[in-house]
């Protein structure tokens, strides 16, 4: 069931175009991620669905009510729609005990008092930090405030729990630890999430489903996986993963595949794009799939070794073919050309 | 706030502002004070005060004091500040807030000081007498007033460089001092054009207030009839006899023609003031720079400056205040005395002023920062046409100098049928004071509301709290510290006010300030210099609970 509808959504500040039509369903229970660039419009629509901003075209539903409809002039304001967001920031409010942080949501709904304690209290259990309550704000970890502004959203049981940058402000290593504590606990509240993040990493580790967003578009939805493995455009493949980029001219094409070349040698690929016979076209491919092999073949290249990299699990090594570069991960290599085989299922031309 | 609540705030303030300031227009252009029955449009007053010689002795004596105050000022406090934020200079840390004391004393108690100090018949001038013999300076003079004018405005400036100069990392210079520049050349090349705006912004500020000068004039300048716009304007009062209200109006709109445009030049300079605030580097640990044995001259410099503008008026002020009689051959220890103070509590208007003051700064002043927060509440984080309306209002009021505020409000009150019983009260002076430090004290209190990010609020909405909630649990209660020290400053500037309560002093209106005015007219210089002193220990007392609070809130 579609718990949260956006459909052909437009937002401009003046004159420029923030959001240029968007339109996703986000059903009950899935954590969907916004992944994009800076400027690409993924935390304004976050803001959007908060009721933060205000769209000038489309219509955003939750449930079965519509909450913003530009055409019917109507727009629910952020109070009234009921959701929890956790922001960049935290934005926990200084004054305020994190009890108290917690508790204001379900003041705000005249909770009798008993029923307050016990429901604040079991929140903060769930996040972890059932014997903080009497602390302020200021006196927590960043990992602690994030826990803290998380039950502040969780606490009034939304329909949807929106996340500006979740774990932004987390160092590396907590970071981690948060990416699978955060799934875990959305997971077992069966809560509709969406969140926002530019780290693809952190949205295949987290999301279900993500949409990738571009300039104000959506330029894919779907499975990490889908994304990962059949990205749509040369943008959403550059974007999802590390990738060796191969600027030629479509050689031939036969059975949906292409031919391109890599200084004078020729490459089968995966037909993307549609490119036709000469036209301009960019093979693509993952560095984890650049095999180095001990002879030449169908879809290999001689390479020369330029530099070796050590980081730690593997090895990342440089090749020089022609004025082309290419990177492969790998055992330890001895210096001077080797093969490298690149295969064509995995080779997109785009 | 919902939407119908800030616009009929932002309204009502148009009204406040725009009402005094539309009378005095109106009544310029009549031929009679405005209540009398029969009336008629004239140009009349216009001709009279652009034919009148002393309308332009008193603007051009604005403008050279104006200018020169400025010239005096500007490099005094832009060089005061750098040596007190930037150098090891000795004992910075106890000169820093009495620096500011000039600010804090009202001009018109600071010349009563020079007059009894520094005057022809004062202390150091009978003293400088007998020990050398004669005397090498003349009080009344014009070129005396632009000097303690300049001199006595060197705290504005030194606040604007200084705050900058904080607020520039350290890193910057550091930076300069890296590629090879010397500590002067940095201070040249690098600090002193980062605060050049902030500089000229001050330079802009004194010269505005240069043209609103009221007090020193009043007392420095009358002996030898040296007019300004503003006792032009005090003086015009009595001048054909009758009240010409008529002619002040012309003069007002004078006054205000030629403040406008100051007033929209600070602003315009302020922005540009901003423009490196954000640029600014880690402004975390600042190191001095050691500036050698130029620290004694340069700490003399400060000492002498601090002696002449703070030390001899004041310590004058408060010894007139305690003696019966003084003079050549008369030992001061003989003839202490505490009459003067006795004498203060026989007149009833004079306790009654004292009272008076006291409450306008204290529930006066907490109220005006309450209507500055209502205001500022009003236009917070709603962009619109109506909060541009409301910038450009806040500029009208600081246009008008205190004489001109409290004149043009006893005109509304005389005017307005439902206010007029409300003249005589001290409401009258209240909305005088609110409406003056209308700028001021909206600045201080939005200085407050952006030190709140805008989730924060956000957050409050999210969990479900109207605007209305937002404002009063989390945007008021965030504010509280800052709240409270806006009502310090402005309990403070409330209290030294002189000028703006002169036309609404009425039994029942009686402030310090304004009864210090009109005693001095009288030549009753015993009850002045007690009350002068009395105000100064009323206003030591703020600042103390100022220091206090800033301490603890430190802390």
């Amino acid at each position: 069931m579609a718990k949260l509808i956006i459909d052909d959504l437009h937002l401009s500040y003046g004159s420029t175009d923030i959001l240029k039509g968007i339109t996703a369903t986000f059903a009950q229970g899935e954590i969907v991620a916004l992944l994009g660039r800076s400027g690409s419009g993924k935390t304004t629509l976050l803001r959007s669905i908060a009721g933060l901003e205000e769209p000038k075209k489309g219509v955003i539903s939750i449930g079965d009510q519509p909450v913003f409809d530009a055409a019917a002039g109507l727009n629910v304001p952020s109070e009234k729609r009921g959701l929890g967001l956790v922001f960049q920031s935290y934005a926990l409010w200084p004054h305020k005990t994190v009890f108290e942080n917690v508790a204001y949501g379900l003041r705000l709904r005249n909770v009798p008092k008993a029923e307050l304690q016990q429901r604040v209290a079991a929140v903060l259990e769930g996040v972890g930090l059932g014997h903080l309550g009497e602390r302020y704000p200021h006196q927590m970890s960043g990992g602690q405030q994030q826990r803290v502004a998380l039950a502040r959203a969780l606490v009034y049981n939304p329909p949807v729990i929106l996340l500006d940058e979740p774990l932004s402000n987390l160092d590396a290593k907590l970071r981690e630890e948060a990416r699978i504590w955060i799934r875990t606990l959305i997971k077992r509240m069966n809560l509709t999430a969406v969140f926002v993040t530019h780290d693809q990493v952190e949205a295949m580790a987290i999301a279900d489903r993500i949409v990738l967003l571009d300039g104000g578009r959506i330029v894919q939805a779907g499975t990490p996986e889908q994304l990962y493995t059949e990205p749509v455009s040369l943008f959403a493949s550059e974007f999802m993963g590390v990738n060796n980029l191969m600027k030629s001219r479509v050689q031939d094409k036969r059975g949906g595949y292409a031919r391109i070349e890599l200084s004078g040698h020729p490459l089968w690929g995966k037909d993307r794009a549609g490119k036709g016979v000469s036209e301009e076209a960019t093979g693509v491919i993952r560095l984890e799939q650049v095999e180095v092999v001990d002879g030449e073949g169908e879809n290999r290249v001689p390479a020369e070794l330029e530099t070796s990299v050590y980081l730690g699990s593997h090895w990342e090594h440089v090749f020089r073919c022609g004025d082309q570069t290419l990177r492969a991960f790998g055992r330890p290599l001895s210096a001077g050309t080797h093969w490298l085989h690149l295969p064509p299922e995995q080779l997109w031309v785009f | 706030m919902n939407r119908a609540t800030r616009i009929a705030v932002i309204v009502a303030m148009a009204i406040a502002v725009l009402a005094p300031i539309g009378l005095v227009v109106y009544q310029s252009f009549l031929d009679g004070p405005f209540f009398q029955p029969k009336i008629s449009f004239t140009l009349s007053a216009y001709e009279f005060v652009l034919d009148d010689e002393d309308f332009f002795d008193a603007l051009y004596n604005s403008a050279i004091i104006a200018l020169g105050m400025t010239a005096i000022a500007v490099p005094v406090g832009a060089l005061l500040a750098f040596l007190m934020t930037r150098t090891d200079l000795p004992g910075r840390r106890w000169i820093e807030p009495v620096i500011l004391v000039p600010m804090f004393v009202s001009s018109v108690v600071l010349a009563f000081g020079f007059v009894v100090s520094l005057g022809p018949a004062g202390f150091v001038t009978l003293w400088f007498k007998s020990t050398f013999g004669f005397v090498p300076w003349y009080l009344y003079s014009k070129w005396t007033l632009i000097v303690i004018a300049g001199l006595t405005h060197v705290p504005h400036v030194f606040l604007y460089t200084s705050s900058a100069l904080r607020s520039l990392g350290s890193d910057v210079e550091e930076a300069a001092r890296m590629t090879g520049a010397g500590p002067l050349r940095t201070a040249l090349t690098v600090s002193l054009p980062m605060v050049m705006p902030n500089i000229l912004y001050a330079a802009v500020l004194v010269f505005f207030l240069g043209f609103e000068l009221f007090g020193l004039p009043l007392v420095l300048g009358d002996p030898e009839g040296i007019l300004v716009l503003a006792t032009y304007l005090y003086k015009l009062t009595n001048k054909l006899g009758t009240p010409s209200y008529q002619l002040m109006a012309v003069v007002v709109v004078a006054i205000i023609c030629i403040a406008l445009p100051l007033v929209a030049l600070q602003r315009f300079l302020l922005r540009a003031a901003n423009r490196y605030v954000s640029v600014k580097g880690k402004a975390a640990a600042q190191k001095p720079v050691s500036i050698g044995v130029w620290r004694w001259p340069a700490a003399a410099m400060i000492t002498a400056w601090l002696l002449f503008t703070v030390v001899v008026p004041l310590s004058g002020l408060v010894l007139r205040a305690f003696v019966s009689s003084w003079g050549e051959g008369v030992n001061l220890f003989d003839v202490l005395t505490l009459a003067h103070f006795r004498e203060l509590m026989e007149f009833p208007n004079l306790t009654r002023g004292i009272v008076n003051t006291l409450l306008i700064a204290s529930v006066g002043g907490a109220l005006s920062v309450g209507v500055y927060t209502m205001l500022n509440l009003a236009a917070h984080r709603w962009p619109s046409g109506w909060t541009r309306l409301m910038d450009y209002l806040v500029l009208l009021p600081r246009a008008m100098p205190g004489l001109v505020a409290g004149l043009a409000i006893f005109w509304v009150f005389l005017f307005t049928p439902f206010l007029a019983p409300l003249r005589q009260t001290m409401i009258a002076i209240w909305v005088a004071y609110t409406l003056v430090w209308l700028a001021y004290g909206m600045r201080l209190v939005s200085g407050a509301l952006l030190q709140i990010g805008p989730e924060l609020e956000e957050a409050g909405r999210i969990v479900g709290a109207s605007p209305g909630r937002v404002s009063r649990d989390l945007t008021i209660p965030l504010i509280k510290v800052g709240l409270f020290s806006s009502w310090l400053l402005i309990f403070v500037t409330f209290m030294r006010e002189y000028s703006t309560g002169v036309y609404l002093l009425a039994p029942g209106t009686e402030v310090i300030g304004s009864l210090l005015v009109s005693l001095w007219g009288t030549g009753a210089v015993d009850l002045v210099t007690a009350l002068s002193t009395v105000n100064i220990a009323m206003i030591g007392g703020g600042l103390l609970l100022m220091s206090l609070f800033g301490k603890r809130s430190h802390g």
